[in-house]
């Protein structure tokens, strides 16, 4: 009885496994991991492998998790540099909101953020771009009729926003 | 005695795995998040605390190590229900 | 007491059936946090019946320190959202 006990036990780690690699967003692939981490110690412990167990439930499942959530959290991400002082920040004008909603509608597919960076004047808003500190910026439209204006350096990020219609200029490196 | 005390122990396990069951039950189900966490968090809780006496029943010369697992039981499960209860809150971006 | 077992196992499947379905990832967490709670009594109880005492020193300490990881997660998760 026992021996069946432990089978079923030792059979949910590789279900477990191809549960993790099925997953396609990242954080529910993380919280799987965190369920394998588990299930793994469990079955080390009945094994008798106190001291791996002990090692998979705290390293495996704590330590990793939180620091690959916190890098993943860091990583997919947006970042867009704005000017100080625009509407884009604080979403206080329609034509901002339905900007941002889009932008975030363009990344939601890929599992990535959105990150706005304020920028003083638009000479640092340029050089940022051009110095790598954000993927793209946001220029200000000129006057009441004309729209903002997206230019990134990364093509992919073109290509993403291109889907919901935003058109975005890519720079020359 | 010594049958009595195993019979009692018996007892405390089958309330346990009984709450375990009542409690995970709702997961499956297509209820509001907060409902599952509520149940969820009560019988976790409660089971664990009656499984883990059972267990102190049957071998009373390891208390320390029992007692304190039924301690941490209680004070960080009901933090967690606490904390994911407050972190799932959904806010408006 | 090996039934016990038997069906500690059996609800040990149910919140990783739960994490199985992947609908919300609060949902998700939720398997997890019951999950870690219910190895750890299961590693227990094995740890009483073997009368093996390193074993049980594991399940507590997985008891005791286990669900701080589950805060810190579910934190990142929340920040993640209101981004």
């Amino acid at each position: 009885m026992e021996e069946t006990v432990l089978l079923v036990i030792v059979l949910l780690l590789p279900l477990t496994a191809s549960l993790v690699v099925t997953q396609v967003n990242p954080y529910h692939a993380l919280v799987m991991r965190g369920v394998l981490g588990t299930i793994a110690a469990l079955i080390y412990a009945l094994f008798g492998a106190a001291d791996v167990a002990l090692t998979e439930a705290l390293v495996g499942t704590m330590l990793s998790i939180t620091l690959y959530a916190i890098a993943v959290r860091s990583s997919l991400s947006m970042r867009l540099g704005v000017l100080e002082g625009s509407p884009v920040l604080d979403a206080s004008t329609l034509a901002a909101r339905q900007l941002l909603q889009r932008i975030r509608q363009g990344l939601q597919p890929q599992h990535m953020r959105l990150e706005l960076a304020a920028y003083a004047n638009a000479e640092l808003l340029l050089a940022a771009l051009r110095d790598r500190e954000v993927h793209s910026i946001l220029l200000e439209p000129g006057d009441e009729t004309a729209d903002y204006r997206l230019v990134t350096r990364v093509p992919r990020l073109q290509t993403l926003l291109a889907q919901q219609t935003l058109v975005c200029e890519v720079m020359a490196p | 005695m010594e049958q009595l005390i195993e019979g009692v122990s018996y007892v405390f396990f089958a309330i346990g795995v009984l709450f375990w069951l009542w409690g995970t039950a709702p997961l499956l189900g297509d209820r509001s998040i907060l409902f599952k966490l509520h149940s969820l968090s009560v019988s976790d809780t409660l089971g664990s605390m009656s499984i883990m006496i059972g267990l102190l029943l049957r071998i009373p010369r390891e208390w320390p190590l029992l007692v304190l697992a039924l301690i941490s039981l209680a004070i960080w499960n009901t933090t967690l229900g606490y904390v994911l209860a407050f972190c799932s809150r959904r806010k408006p971006l | 007491m090996n039934l016990l077992l038997f069906l500690l196992t059996l609800t040990l499947c149910l919140p990783l059936y739960a994490a199985w379905l992947k609908e919300d990832i609060w949902k998700t967490m939720l398997a997890f946090a019951s999950l870690a709670t219910k190895t750890s009594i299961l590693i227990l109880v094995v740890s009483v019946l073997r009368d093996d005492w390193m074993i049980g020193i594991v399940g507590v300490l997985m008891l005791s320190v286990g669900n701080a990881a589950l805060m810190l997660l579910a934190h990142v998760i929340k920040r993640l959202e209101m981004l």
